[in-house]
């Protein structure tokens, strides 16, 4: 069970002496939607990029299934099925929906040029296309398929960031501020998606940095409170919000 | 009527031209301004090839590609640690040297003399030497080169290429190499510069540096800016839009002490005018930022 999840030990990063990750240690589990938590500042996007290799640590180690991936660029750790959502979606706003799904299920081999004059091509592609509208249809964008995804709601654009993360192959899905700027209705359709992509499959792994405690009430199995670039509590999801500190510190309550 | 031919001729090298350029800048979304370096070296490459090897055309066209191949693999390097600006400017600072180096190396290139008399192409035995053979010849290389690259525009690659013109920083967290697919692109688009650059060689039959200048990749540059990147069609009609132009300007009876000199303000204007009303060129798909 360990040896399938995403650990992260003793991690450490600073700019000009100013530790925004200090001694981070932290497991994440497969079947399991963890949330990160804390104020702004905290470290917690820090922490995302340097798991997807934005960054590199100073010090300590991550460890994926096992095999140590810290320091690796970021496109060999997204070959390592380790994805993330940007808390500014980054869509391929002038490609359409259906492209943008599409160009995240090929091969390394598959996206060199000389592959472009194999025979298989043209079955390859075909096969990645019926794939990526059945991707589609699961986030519910499937209507929109030929539309630029430039023109799309900000929620569609999460949404069809996270059918890229699953074309991608992603067991691990990083997310960072899911919610954030989404209606309601949006916001109730994303969760039940990540709800059911990891009830699904219960080697997923999920981690969703959140501001909003009810969602982390209503999805996150596990907690993590951080506060200037360390970990200071964790635990089940109902245990850290009642914590003294974090009420204190992050929900502006009164213990 | 060879007036007209002489136009179809150099439309057919200018689309070639865009249409290599648009691997770089349209689908990777990369502005290099040494395409015209690229070209020149293809041209100067042939014609050394043809006049001191005494090779016939044919291979004299591989040896150029494969040559042209070599040092846009080589200037890559430097190149594709940058993107935004500094990548034009380093590009801009390729241009500046290669040009240099065909103008200073006189042993080699004659410099500002240029070279003339350069062999006209002969094939299986064929000797090209009407303007409406030429443009025959050149046709089948457009059509070749159209062959070639369509597989490619519309192939995984060329999606990964658009992906990471989008958006590099996401296309990378989904798993794309930036500098693998780049460098493949900005080596392709410099040895296919080199096959226009054959032709031109040896249609002119005399080359000099001066056709092969930083003014040369702007207008290179232009083609597709006002065509419009990212497909196919957009670098043919910018090519037709670009070559014509000038032309048809002639008919607009101008006193010649000042018609070049109106046709480079018209130039201008029409960068400028793209820019505010059509930025994506006239068939482009995304908007050169």
């Amino acid at each position: 069970m360990m040896n399938d999840g995403l650990m992260i030990k003793g991690l450490s990063k600073s700019f000009n002496g100013f530790f925004a990750v200090k001694e981070v240690t932290a497991i994440f589990l497969p079947g399991r939607i963890s949330a990160l938590i804390g104020p702004n500042g905290a470290g917690k996007t820090t922490l995302f990029h340097l798991i997807t290799g934005e960054l590199k640590p100073d010090k300590g180690k991550i460890i994926y299934k096992g095999d140590d991936i810290t320091g690796l660029p970021p496109w060999k750790i997204a070959k390592k099925k380790i994805g993330r959502l940007f808390q500014d979606v980054r869509i391929f706003k002038n490609m359409t929906v259906l492209e943008n799904v599409v160009c995240s299920l090929f091969s390394s081999k598959e996206e060199s040029l000389f592959f472009s004059f194999y025979p298989k091509k043209r079955r390859v592609m075909d096969i990645a296309f019926e794939k990526a509208k059945d991707l589609l249809s699961l986030v519910g964008l499937r209507k929109e398929e030929n539309r630029r995804a430039g023109e799309l709601s900000f929620g569609q654009q999460k949404l069809l960031a996270i059918a890229r993360l699953l074309a991608l192959g992603a067991q691990v899905l990083l997310l960072d501020e899911p919610t954030a700027g989404l209606s309601v209705s949006m916001r109730e359709r994303l969760l039940e998606l990540l709800k059911r992509i990891v009830a699904e499959d219960n080697k997923k792994i999920i981690v969703v940095v959140e501001h909003n405690m009810s969602v982390v009430l209503n999805i996150a199995h596990w907690v993590y409170f951080m506060n200037e670039g360390k970990i200071s509590f964790f635990g089940r999801a109902d245990h850290v919000l009642g914590a003294k500190e974090v009420r204190e510190l992050y929900l502006g309550l009164s213990a | 009527m060879n007036y007209l031919v002489h136009i179809a001729i150099m439309i057919e090298i200018y689309i070639m031209l865009a249409l290599s350029l648009n691997l770089v800048l349209g689908f990777g979304g990369l502005m290099s301004l040494c395409h015209a370096a690229f070209y020149g070296i293809g041209a100067y490459a042939t014609t050394l090839f043809m006049l001191h090897f005494h090779v016939s055309f044919l291979p004299a066209v591989a040896f150029s590609l494969a040559f042209t191949a070599v040092i846009a693999f080589l200037l890559s390097f430097p190149a594709l640690r940058f993107r935004g600006d500094p990548f034009v400017l380093v590009t801009l600072g390729f241009q500046i040297i290669i040009y240099a180096i065909l103008y200073n190396w006189i042993s080699l290139t004659r410099g500002p003399y240029g070279i003339p008399g350069i062999p006209r192409p002969e094939i299986f035995g064929f000797q090209i030497t009407s303007i409406k053979e030429y443009f025959v010849l050149a046709s089948v290389f457009l059509v070749i080169i159209f062959i070639f690259l369509i597989p490619i525009y519309n192939s995984p690659y060329g999606l990964t290429l658009k992906a990471l013109r989008e958006d590099e920083i996401a296309a990378e967290s989904l798993g794309k190499s930036a500098f693998r697919s780049f460098l493949t692109a900005f080596v392709l688009a410099g040895a296919l510069a080199s096959i226009p650059g054959s032709l031109y060689a040896t249609y002119v039959t005399y080359i000099d540096p001066t056709s092969f200048t930083i003014d040369e990749s702007i207008f290179q540059l232009t083609i597709l800016l006002v065509g419009g990147s990212g497909n196919l069609k957009g670098p043919v009609a910018g090519a037709i839009f670009m070559v014509v132009l000038p032309e048809a300007l002639r008919f607009l009876g101008l006193p010649s002490s000042i018609a070049p000199n109106v046709r480079q303000i018209i130039y201008g204007l029409l960068l400028i005018v793209f820019m505010f009303f059509r930025p994506q060129g006239f068939l482009g798909e995304y908007k050169v930022r």
